[in-house]
């Protein structure tokens, strides 16, 4: 039985200009769950992450993480955000991208070290990518700067981990070893929260889900709430899956 | 070299340094223009800071100054903000609004000020020697060079402290913020910054060439190097190449030193911009040049290992089959007889073993998109890099 609660949140309603983009969300995410949130464009999915990671400040509401705010519990989460969200262009190295998940325990001012640079190492060998670790950022393919956020993540050592689309423009390869390290990281007590918008693809790769748009339509274990009702409430039309359970 | 002409040098120097590192940060930001509203909407700051001061050289200009360029990055963010107008629209907004509110503030009280217009768009690096430093009444140097020696200090304390923060900040706010290194800190501090130096750099080079200062150094590094600590330097060495060489050039044509100085800094990004090893346009031709031959080479071999018939296989018959003309054809063969791939034999071409394992990878490759594969051809084709 799940019982430990993660992430716990309340009356939530985030709003840009005052227009509500996330509305009155209760939700109780249970310790060592690899969830999918799931919902359509502009249901508010990325928006959840980043008002649980204070990136964006909600109108009302609280988020818990192990029962006190983020900004006190900061070293237990990781994040991935949308590979779409930076520059790639950018004059950086592999590994120091992935030196930069080390930057939330070192705190302001000190400079990573060995002790990081080993840790870096590590994550990148995890993800298959340490043969990549001095190549030009711009020069990685989709996949590959994909597990470049993933090596990012895994090396804040956290016990939440917050992934907005990771599976975004991956090829099928990346695709598997992705999922087998989110489970890898499951099976070791660790949360992982993904965003996520292949369908098909949640009975095979979650045990937990959460449908959302712009207001909380259900969470639960896949097994028991992931059925064409829900998925018809929020997607908005008659919808059948044919998905296999 | 008199001592006049070392110490413009130097406080040119200098100049070129304190830019180069904040429009390093803003280049890469694409905050590029945000440094061309902030040279002008200082002005209010520094005719008010002279208002109350009377001196030119006081540091309440400085921090006035700082202030309005501040104040301007606020409201483009706030107009932004709205949601009812753009970024570059909201800069085009505001800096000139501020910019006016200084030229109508120094047009009314023209008569008691001898802050002139044409100084503050422009600057006049040759006078700088001439408004000395007193202490006591020990001469130690120009003004100037005491102004932007102290910005350019604490820019570089700055840089050094929170280097990482700069970089993570800068890379992805997203995950800086997440991990509590707060990206609004480091923005406004950037913009604080960069007020501060265009301040600086204003007697040197006024408020308009300090735009080039920030950011024709930073765009030249960019196109040369991966490693933001390596384009510091390079930016660096861009902006004091340029302001010394610029200012010979304007000696020797005996003309305005910042229109030199700017100049040369066109100059050196345009030919960086040509000739850059990666980046630059010739070597992209060349790699595009490259990649279509590259391409014509796999076309060529997976043909040849396709038909084993010979009439298939004459070299005439390329132009033909393959509807190449002779030079295409030409280079594709030379380029696959240098690499050992093919053989010709009485104008008959066949395949060598190194040219069907060539064939059967790259074809893997291109099906399967398995990027380890072909680690090891990288290094010889263009055809499978970037």
């Amino acid at each position: 039985m799940k019982d430990k609660i993660a992430v716990q949140i309340d009356d939530l309603t985030v709003a840009y200009n005052y227009k509500p983009v996330l509305w009155d969300i209760d939700l109780a995410i249970p310790e060592g769950v690899l969830m999918a949130i799931v919902g359509p464009n502009g249901a508010g999915k990325s928006t959840l992450i980043k008002s649980i990671l204070d990136i964006i400040k909600p109108i009302a509401g609280s988020i818990q993480i192990y029962g006190k705010p983020y900004k006190k519990q900061r070293s237990l989460v990781a994040y991935v955000p949308q590979k779409g969200s930076v520059d790639w262009d950018f004059p950086t190295t592999a590994l120091d991208v992935v030196m930069m998940g080390t930057y939330g325990s070192l705190g302001w001012i000190k400079r990573p070290g060995q002790k990081e640079k080993k840790a870096a190492l590590e994550a990148l060998e995890k993800v298959g990518m340490l043969a990549f670790k001095n190549r030009q950022i711009s020069q990685l393919s989709g996949g590959q700067q994909q597990r470049i956020f993933l090596a990012r993540a895994l090396v804040q050592n956290a016990a939440i981990y917050f992934m907005d689309e990771p599976f975004q423009g991956v090829d099928a390869t990346t695709e598997k070893a992705i999922i087998n390290i989110l489970k890898e990281l499951r099976k070791s007590g660790k949360t992982v929260i993904v965003v996520h918008h292949d369908l098909q693809t949640v009975p095979e790769y979650f045990d937990w889900v959460t449908f959302l748009n712009v207001k909380k339509i259900a969470t639960g274990p896949v097994k028991d709430i992931f059925n064409d009702d829900n998925l018809t409430k929020t997607y908005g039309i008659n919808y059948k899956v044919s998905v296999q359970q | 070299m008199s001592s006049a002409q070392i110490e413009i040098q130097l406080i040119a120097s200098l100049v070129a340094i304190a830019c180069a590192i904040p429009g390093t940060f803003l280049v890469l930001r694409k905050m590029a223009l945000i440094t061309d509203a902030i040279s002008h909407s200082i002005l209010p700051g520094i005719v008010i800071g002279f208002f109350i001061t009377h001196d030119l050289s006081s540091p309440l200009l400085i921090i006035m100054a700082a202030a309005s360029g501040v104040l301007t990055v606020v409201l483009v963010e706030f107009i932004q903000k709205t949601g009812l107008v753009k970024e570059d629209t909201a800069i085009g907004l505001v800096f000139p609004a501020l910019f006016s509110i200084g030229i109508i503030l120094i047009a009314q009280n023209a008569n008691d000020i001898h802050l002139d217009i044409d100084a503050v768009l422009l600057g006049e690096l040759a006078f700088a020697p001439f408004d000395r430093l007193i202490l006591g009444r020990t001469d130690v140097g120009p003004k100037s060079l005491w102004i932007i020696g102290t910005i350019l200090l604490i820019t570089l304390g700055l840089l050094f402290t929170f280097f990482k923060e700069l970089k993570v900040s800068t890379f992805d706010a997203g995950l800086a913020s997440a991990l509590g290194l707060s990206p609004v800190v480091m923005h406004y501090g950037l913009m604080t910054v960069s007020s501060i130096t265009t301040v600086g750099a204003f007697d040197a080079v006024g408020a308009i060439l300090v735009i080039a200062l920030m950011i024709a150094p930073a765009a030249t590094a960019y196109l040369l190097t991966n490693d933001l600590k390596k384009m510091l330097v390079l930016a660096v060495l861009f902006g004091v190449g340029s302001a010394i060489s610029g200012y010979w050039f304007a000696h020797a044509l005996d003309t305005s030193i910042s229109g030199s100085m700017t100049t040369v800094l066109g100059l050196v990004f345009l030919l960086v911009y040509l000739f850059a090893p990666n980046k630059g346009l010739f070597s992209v031709l060349y790699r595009q040049k490259q990649q279509r031959i590259e391409v014509s080479l796999l076309t060529f071999l997976l043909h040849l290992g396709n038909h084993q018939e010979e009439k298939e296989r004459h070299v005439k018959h390329l132009n033909e089959h393959i509807n190449w003309q002779k030079v295409r054809s030409k280079s594709v063969l030379d380029l696959a007889l240098k690499n050992n791939m093919i053989t010709i034999d009485h104008n008959i071409v066949s395949l060598t073993k190194k040219g069907k394992n060539f064939t059967t990878e790259a074809i893997d490759y291109i099906v399967t998109n398995k990027n380890s594969e072909i680690e090891h051809m990288k290094d010889r084709f263009f055809l499978f890099r970037g």
